[in-house]
């Protein structure tokens, strides 16, 4: 019993940091209708922003924090100017491998700069954990499922209740109208690109003191937040929020009952279970009417 | 006093030319109608004076101002509303999110945006207990009151109305119009394009009959009613017998 609640722990914090990557695809898909698989190349960015900003330069860790955090709003932006603007009068086909080029620029780039060596960031704070019966509450995966349910709330009171967040929506539903309205279109999209960049900045964050900072992050977190987002119902945000969580307890599950070698593939089964058994995804029927 | 004047608009879908030198004007105050078949250019005028579609030749003013080839956005900010073909009412957004988005022209306080909205509910109460209900889920007839509703919380001087009676029941399509009627009351000029020409010939001041992207004829309801040519063309037919003409 232990052993299961034990690996229950993990697999939501290791779920959550898939559900913020999924998100990020949802909202950008939303508001565009196009798919951004430059989406984990945010998470890799936000991993080496923390590691550049507190391990290289020595910075304090929420100093760190906050660069990341405004270097990736201010990327996201860049990223909408430079890969999506452009081509946002194309069909979608151009704009997806559009995202495609950027994710391997992006990639290569680091490559470039940082070298092929893994990092390390250390955690938040210093204490490991606590131990909660005989499950050991890690201290990193604590830090991760606040942090996500914080996000998440934050997030729905945005979208519900604020004024912007109508108009986010209101671009995503049906955009010549919102323009015929006054709202600001391309104001509203360079804000979900510079969001979902923050998001996915901040799933790197979180990760990477558990995982290495490597230039292979971004493409590890973002097949299987794909995964996550399909599984949910491709875009539909409770959706990719559950999606993630399964896909986080699924590979946990797997990997200590079944095969530790094939812990990447069962996101991947689970995947194609879905796909055969509900294409649509848990939350597939809802798609197209409510953020 | 004109408030809005077009010369010579041409405008295309691509290779496609749907408007061909196309000259019309509306006074403040009036209800004008665009008439003619499908495809004769009616939405084309209306998506080119509200910014959709830039015309390629010809010059669109608005209160003496060029707006042609000014962006949607800045359109509205000058006083155009356009109530689009097909209601595109939100459909993941409340009835009242829907209206309230209306008012994205004017740089106003929320309060002020609540107590416009309360004044839409008072003005269409029959959409007012649907206020929190999603879009999608309104019918035909409470969709194009909400398309109404948040057209007006622009303010406009114009509102340009493109077939508001696409789709409803007769019954609805008489509240409908019985509304529009009542904006007129208000001051605000409206042009309207319909398909329903016996209609949209009872509430308006002058009506075009268009054909192909060029102007037809235009005149009078009761002139455009009587000329049989026209009539056959464009407004239904000669089966129409005189008892049928519009009071």
């Amino acid at each position: 019993m232990a052993i299961i609640l034990q690996l229950l722990f993990t697999g939501l914090g290791i779920g959550a940091v898939y559900a913020l990557v999924a998100l990020g695809f949802v909202l950008i898909y939303r508001a565009t209708n196009v798919v951004n698989f430059a989406q984990g190349q945010f998470a890799m960015l936000g991993g080496y922003c923390m590691v550049i900003t507190t391990v290289d330069l020595g910075l304090p860790y929420w100093l760190g924090i906050l660069i990341t955090l405004v270097v990736m709003a201010g990327f996201g932006a860049i990223f909408n100017l430079g890969v999506y603007y452009p081509l946002r009068h194309r069909s979608f086909l151009p704009v997806v491998i559009s995202t495609i080029g950027a994710s391997i620029l992006i990639t290569n780039l680091v490559l470039g700069l940082y070298g092929p060596e893994p990092t390390t960031l250390p955690g938040v704070i210093d204490f490991p954990g606590v131990s909660l019966g005989a499950v050991f509450l890690d201290s990193q995966y604590l830090v991760i499922i606040a942090v996500t349910l914080i996000l998440v709330l934050l997030q729905y009171f945005f979208f519900e209740h604020t004024l912007v967040g109508k108009k986010m929506q209101a671009v995503s539903q049906d955009k010549e109208v919102a323009s015929l309205l006054g709202i600001n279109v391309t104001g509203m999209i360079m804000l979900t690109f510079a969001y979902s960049a923050v998001l996915g900045g901040i799933a790197g964050v979180l990760v990477a003191p558990i995982l290495f900072v490597s230039v292979g992050l971004g493409a590890q977190i973002a097949l299987k937040a794909f995964a996550a987002s399909i599984i949910g119902g491709f875009g539909d945000v409770p959706g990719a929020i559950a999606g993630g969580l399964i896909i986080g307890v699924a590979e946990t599950l797997g990997a200590f009952y079944i095969s530790v070698p094939y812990k990447d593939a069962f996101a991947f089964i689970l995947l194609f279970a879905f796909l055969l058994i509900r294409p649509q995804g848990i939350f597939g029927e809802k798609v197209s009417q409510k953020a | 006093m004109k408030l809005l004047e077009l010369s010579e608009v041409s405008a295309a879908y691509g290779a496609v030319q749907a408007l061909r030198g196309l000259d019309l004007v509306v006074g403040e105050g009036e209800i004008v109608t665009l008439l003619g078949a499908n495809g004769a250019g009616k939405s084309t005028t209306l998506r080119s004076i509200s910014g959709l579609l830039t015309p390629n030749a010809g010059e669109i003013r608005f209160a003496g101002q060029v707006i042609s080839g000014l962006h949607p956005e800045k359109v509205v900010r000058l006083g155009i509303a356009h109530v689009p073909e097909g209601r595109r009412v939100f459909p993941g957004l409340s009835v009242r999110e829907n209206i309230m988005l209306g008012a994205s022209n004017r740089r106003i306080a929320r309060a002020e945006m609540a107590r416009d909205t309360a004044e839409m509910f008072a003005l269409f109460p029959d959409i007012a207990r649907f206020a929190d209900t999603l879009g999608w889920m309104l019918s035909g007839g409470q969709q194009q009151m909400v398309a109404l509703a948040r057209g007006l919380m622009a303010r406009p001087r114009l509102l340009l109305l493109d077939e508001p009676s696409l789709g409803l029941a007769p019954l609805i399509v008489q509240q409908v119009f019985r509304i529009i009627a009542r904006i007129r009351e208000t001051g605000t000029t409206v042009l309207l394009v319909e398909q329903n020409a016996r209609i949209a010939l009872s509430v308006a001041d002058r009506g075009y009959v268009l054909e192909t992207g060029r102007l037809v004829v235009s005149g009078k309801p009761d002139a455009l009613w009587n000329n049989e040519e026209v009539r056959a063309a464009y407004l239904g037919g000669k089966r129409l017998s005189e008892e049928q003409k519009p009071a």
